[in-house]
């Protein structure tokens, strides 16, 4: 089964540039994890770091128990899978999956068996004597897949290797890549600036900023309760409104400022709020509920509309010019017409509350509730 | 491609048609003449000359002379250049750029003024055959013939090897080294299992280009080789001598080599085909930093290479400032003698034509390039493809051939042509157009036919749109591939030195004759004039283009 890989204190310069500074993380046998961020957060980076590509500047790199820093990439034993798919292009499809095998000096009728298996694990065994140049994008990256797995590695990386095709193959090659991991059971980290793909393919997601992770976590907890700000846009979109706590004994509730009228008990804050501590509450655009007539809710004005089939996307203006944006399940209503005043409701257990500056969370995780 | 409503005889049928007819006249009229003068007399099909060439050893035996010649200077060019680009691609080297523009410069220059700065090194009365003759108390004869030749010649000729593998190298993307090693490479299989195999083809076509340009060199062997005939000193001599010349003859050793030329063409073709990749890389490979033995080892080597290969070079801009007792003897002091000897005499006219014919010559390739690319890109038809295997014979067919079949053609009626600067301006156009017109395709080719017919759809006429849209968008390119004509035609020498008169006398010319005649003090101060020219030209050329890669 897989490898652990235990990331303690990494540190990366270039120059006098610090890339990352102390990075810690620990990657499950088996486990498919993925290292998300804009580009430039230094997901590359580290990625490179565990292969030994990128030299380390510090802290300790662990495959299970062996610590890795200075051994060369050579006899690291690590996969890797490339954004350019980095196919050898003067060998044939089967030359290119055997060439690390006949490195580890393979016999020869094993080298067939092996590779033999893996392009039907990969399902381009049709493919075995064609030259990269007459292969598709999705073939050629099946190929960069195959080759990376068949020397069974402690652990396979994948730097963004589905951003060269196009939306139809990469959805079907990131169901590919799924499958054939849970398959083999490798531990994988992959690398992607790409919310949805890491969202679908991930067991954890590590979400990364300048050069700092935001949070660690399963693609549902990530999109549900994001630990700040950063990842709460990041990964699907929220709206930022300013907020006020108010607290009268066992009751705790949120006062949106915008009006000073609308008021939301929440049930899920951390013990430690204060009463008239401002905050920021982050509400995902189908975390609103828009009402029409009167009634409580924040007071907005429908400035246009996006009809997508099952739901309808409403761009709204608070009354202080703040603009929203909602999504309505399309059935509900007739589309508004630009300018129709409606009032916005929050679904509280959804929504999301932080700290003024948007740096740490004071929802408590259902979990620990 | 026609557009609608274009009529099938319109303004393009027209131009291919004028540069087919000039082509026909310039390249297969005076090819024929060869032809015709080696297998007919009178009227009659006549091989005696064949059979006179490849019965008497006098004559084949230069023939295999030339092959070995050719041979050796190729793969020792290549022992020189693969590690050199490899070093400078791989290895962080200081001052990579100036070694970089010192290696070009010893390519560029042509071969001859090396032989002759290599005679002053290390001839009979050599600068560094006295140091070693003093010092050891031996008798060191001097570097001539066979190891001469050779020597010149893979030192004039590695930079051009370096030069395709360097550019190859820039373009295999560093994830397939970084894909190897992560397979379990190591930095030696590296080489040898993706990157050497993946810089071969640049590699072929780079030693066929050594290859010609050092089998149809004359100039090297003239002066270095003493005893050492080579074919083109035969084919030389035959034509040019005092006694005995005789044209039947010469024209049939020019079909011998054009034949010779013409399969090793095939050969590199056949074979480059065979192994041709597309690559582009996002990432090159990057110059690391080196250390221990690894970093002596390739600094010593770079460094080393480097300075002998520009060692003539040196030579001969030191002893242009050196005085000499009547032309040929040094005496080892500095004066301007030679300058003044060479600008005062009269001698200018040899500095004048060469700047006035290479200019002319760079504004007709330039002209015929950009149509003739034009027409064979977005002009398809069986006209224009007859027109692109027409441009690209002159490829193989060697400088001093070229200028034997213009005098056979051109000398006599009805074109009389022979003597007037506008031959040597034609021979060195037409030497030059197969490498601007591959240049220009490659640039039309990055131009999209859209933005051409946007301009049509917004209602310019197709001359219009060629000349305000096409022209303007391929002059970048096209400009820093002219200022690379011009140095590459202002060191041509084999076929001017068949075409020039005392009017028409080149620099590359003069500096020939002066060194046959050993006055090597004029010699010295016209090759000096003629490098400063080239390292002014390579400058600007790297600042129009913006790059600091050659492609020749």
């Amino acid at each position: 089964m897989g490898a652990t890989i235990t990331i303690e204190n990494a540190v990366k310069r270039y120059g006098k540039d610090t890339i990352i500074n102390g990075l810690s993380l620990e990657v499950k046998p088996g486990e498919f994890f993925t290292l998300l961020g804009p580009s430039g957060c230094g997901k590359t980076t580290l990625l490179r770091m565990i292969i030994g590509f990128n030299s380390i500047e510090g802290g300790t790199f662990r495959i299970n128990d062996q610590i890795i820093n200075d051994i060369p990439t050579n006899k690291r034993n690590i996969g890797m899978v490339f954004q350019n798919y980095a196919v050898f292009p003067h060998m044939s499809v089967f030359d290119n999956v055997a060439f690390g095998l006949k490195n580890r000096k393979v016999p020869k009728d094993e080298i067939q068996k092996r590779v033999d298996e893996i392009l039907k694990i990969v399902k381009i065994d049709h493919l075995r004597d064609r030259m990269p140049a007459k292969l598709s994008g999705g073939q050629q990256q099946r190929v960069a897949l195959a080759r990376a797995i068949v020397i069974e590695p402690a652990v396979l990386l994948m730097d963004e290797p589905l951003s060269n095709l196009d939306a139809k193959l990469r959805v079907e090659m990131r169901n590919a890549i799924k499958r054939i991991q849970q398959q083999i059971g490798i531990t994988t980290v992959y690398v992607t600036h790409d919310q949805e793909e890491a969202l679908a393919v991930s067991d954890r997601i590590a979400v990364m900023n300048n050069g700092v992770i935001q949070q660690i976590d399963t693609p549902a907890r990530v999109y549900q309760r994001p630990s700040n700000q950063f990842v709460s846009n990041f990964i699907g979109l929220s709206n930022f409104l300013p907020a006020r706590v108010k607290r009268n004994g066992d009751r705790v509730s949120v006062c949106f400022q915008e009006d000073g009228g609308y008021e939301v008990a929440m049930s899920n804050l951390s013990p430690g709020v204060q009463d008239g501590q401002t905050v920021m509450a982050a509400i995902r655009p189908e975390e609103f509920e828009m009402l029409a007539g009167e009634g409580p809710g924040i007071p907005a004005t429908v400035v246009s509309s996006v009809f997508l089939g099952t739901t309808t996307h409403y761009f709204l203006k608070l009354a202080g010019g703040q603009e929203v944006e909602a999504i309505q399940n399309s059935d509900v209503w007739e589309i508004l017409p630009e300018g129709t005043q409606v009032r916005l409701t929050v679904k509280e257990k959804k929504i999301n509350i932080f700290t003024a500056d948007g740096s740490e969370p004071l929802v408590v995780r259902e979990e620990l509730l | 491609m026609r557009y609608a409503g274009e009529k099938r005889f319109n303004v393009w049928t027209v131009l291919t048609l004028v540069l087919l007819a000039l082509f026909l006249l310039f390249v297969i009229y005076p090819i024929g003449m060869l032809l015709v003068k080696s297998l007919f007399t009178g009227s009659s099909v006549d091989l005696s000359y064949f059979v006179k060439f490849f019965t008497k050893k006098y004559y084949w035996g230069t023939l295999v002379n030339s092959f070995k010649v050719t041979v050796s200077s190729t793969l020792v060019a290549c022992l020189i250049g693969v590690p050199m680009a490899y070093l400078l691609r791989s290895v962080k080297v200081p001052g990579s750029e100036l070694l970089n523009i010192l290696i070009v410069i010893s390519y560029l220059s042509p071969p001859f003024i090396g032989a002759y700065a290599w005679i002053q090194l290390l001839g009979r009365n050599g600068f560094i055959t006295r140091i070693i003759n003093a010092a050891f108390h031996v008798k060191f004869g001097g570097i001539y013939g066979f190891a001469g030749i050779v020597l010149v010649f893979s030192l004039q000729s590695f930079p051009l090897i370096y030069m395709y593998v360097s550019g190859a190298m820039k373009n295999l993307d560093n994830s397939l080294n970084e894909a190897a090693e992560s397979l379990g490479c190591n930095a030696f299989q590296r080489v040898t299992k993706v990157i050497f195999p993946l810089v071969m083809p640049s590699l072929l076509a780079g030693m066929l280009l050594v290859f010609m340009r050092v089998f149809s060199d004359f100039g090297t062997p003239m002066i270095i080789g003493e005893g050492y005939k080579t074919f083109p000193v035969m084919l030389y001599t035959q034509f040019m001598g005092e006694v005995g010349t005789n044209d039947g003859f010469a024209a049939t050793m020019c079909v011998i080599v054009i034949v010779i030329a013409l399969m090793f063409f095939f050969i590199q073709k056949f074979l480059g085909r065979k192994f041709t990749y597309s690559m582009t890389a996002l990432k090159p490979m990057e110059a690391q930093q080196a250390a221990g033995w690894r970093k002596a080892a390739s600094y010593a080597f770079v460094y080393l290479i480097t300075f002998v290969a520009a060692l003539p070079q040196l030579t001969v801009i030191v002893t242009s400032f050196i005085g000499t007792i009547n032309g040929s003897l040094f005496t080892g002091e500095f004066t301007l003698d030679n300058y003044r000897n060479i600008l005062s005499k009269g001698n200018t006219v040899a500095i004048r034509n060469t700047y006035l014919f290479g200019l002319e010559a760079i504004v007709v390739v330039v002209v015929c390039g950009i149509l003739i690319s034009y027409l064979s890109v977005r002009k398809r038809s069986v006209l224009t493809g007859i027109l692109d295997v027409l441009t690209m014979f002159p490829y193989i067919i060697p400088g001093s051939v070229l200028g034997i079949s213009f005098l056979y053609a051109f000398n006599g009626k009805p074109f009389l042509l022979g003597g007037t600067a506008i031959i040597i301006i034609i021979s060195l156009s037409i030497r030059r157009m197969p490498y601007t017109i591959r240049s220009s395709t490659a640039i039309i080719g990055q131009i999209s036919p859209s933005i051409e017919e946007a301009a049509i759809s917004l209602g310019a006429s197709q001359v219009k749109t060629f000349l305000r849209i096409t022209v303007p968008m391929m002059l970048p390119g096209v400009l820093s591939g002219a200022i690379m004509s011009w140095i590459t035609l202002i060191s041509e020498l084999s076929s001017s030195v068949i075409l020039y008169t005392s009017r028409t006398m080149t620099l590359t010319v003069a500096i020939y004759s002066e060194v046959i005649r050993s006055n090597f003090g004029n010699a010295a101060a016209y090759s000096t004039i003629l490098t400063l020219t080239s390292i002014v030209s390579l400058l600007l050329f790297f600042r129009v283009s913006g790059s600091k890669d050659l492609s020749v």
